[in-house]
């Protein structure tokens, strides 16, 4: 069935729908998922901290918060060795998740940083 | 995970000593009345350096990915859940005298 699941992804697109609708191991799932959050929730308060010391003010510091997540995107795309349906059963998983709420913890971090450095 | 977690300590402290010369450097340039257009090179350098620390830490610390399919090496084992369901309690335990009449022989 999926004895050569861990190969190219191009591979599975083909036997995609039979093989990943009904058998996945739902608990990795969601260890794999809980571990994407810390590390965008982490980054992203670091970088909302880089932001704020280097003085970013309005629109360039979302341009470098999409920079900060596509960053750490590739990274955990690295972690999984790019093979990502052997650890999740999307690519919106890896790319899209924990975005809005690391965007907020960014803002928070940014503000912070910045009224420290540069205010008082 | 302890050198992860060292590694990202390291990190936060690289970008707090980053955080205080640039606080000293707008010290400087109010006294200079200049206009602030960006942090000196060095603690930009020192920026990024505490940035591929952190990045570093972010990607070790949480965990290892698990594979998820059901047939691969590391998931040879099946937990069955510990619910009630699957617990025996007809085993040959019930051979041991029971603990109140161990108690009550001291």
């Amino acid at each position: 069935m999926a004895g050569h699941g861990d190969s190219s992804s191009s591979q599975k697109k083909s036997s995609e729908v039979m093989n990943d609708v009904p058998t996945f191991s739902a608990e990795n799932l969601q260890n794999n998922m809980k571990v994407i959050y810390y590390s965008r929730t982490f980054m992203s308060i670091i970088g909302g901290v880089i932001a704020g010391i280097l003085g970013f003010t309005g629109f360039m510091g979302f341009i470098f918060y999409f920079l900060v997540m596509a960053v750490t995107s590739i990274g955990l795309i690295a972690k999984s060795k790019f093979s990502v349906h052997s650890y999740f059963d999307s690519w919106n998983r890896i790319i899209l998740d924990g975005f809005m709420g690391g965007l907020m913890s960014f803002v928070l971090f940014w503000t912070f940083a910045y009224d420290i450095v540069h205010i008082f | 995970m302890g050198l992860g977690f060292i590694v990202g300590v390291f990190g936060v402290l690289i970008l707090s000593h980053a955080a205080y010369s640039t606080i000293q450097y707008r010290g400087l340039l109010k006294i200079m009345e200049e206009e602030f257009s960006g942090p000196p090179m060095n603690v930009v350098l020192e920026l990024l350096l505490g940035f591929v620390f952190c990045i570093w830490a972010a990607l070790t610390v949480p965990g290892n990915f698990h594979s998820i399919h059901p047939d691969s090496e590391e998931n040879r084992i099946v937990s069955l859940s510990a619910n009630l369901d699957f617990m025996i309690f007809n085993h040959r335990a019930k051979a041991f005298p029971l603990e109140i009449e161990m108690k009550l022989k001291h």
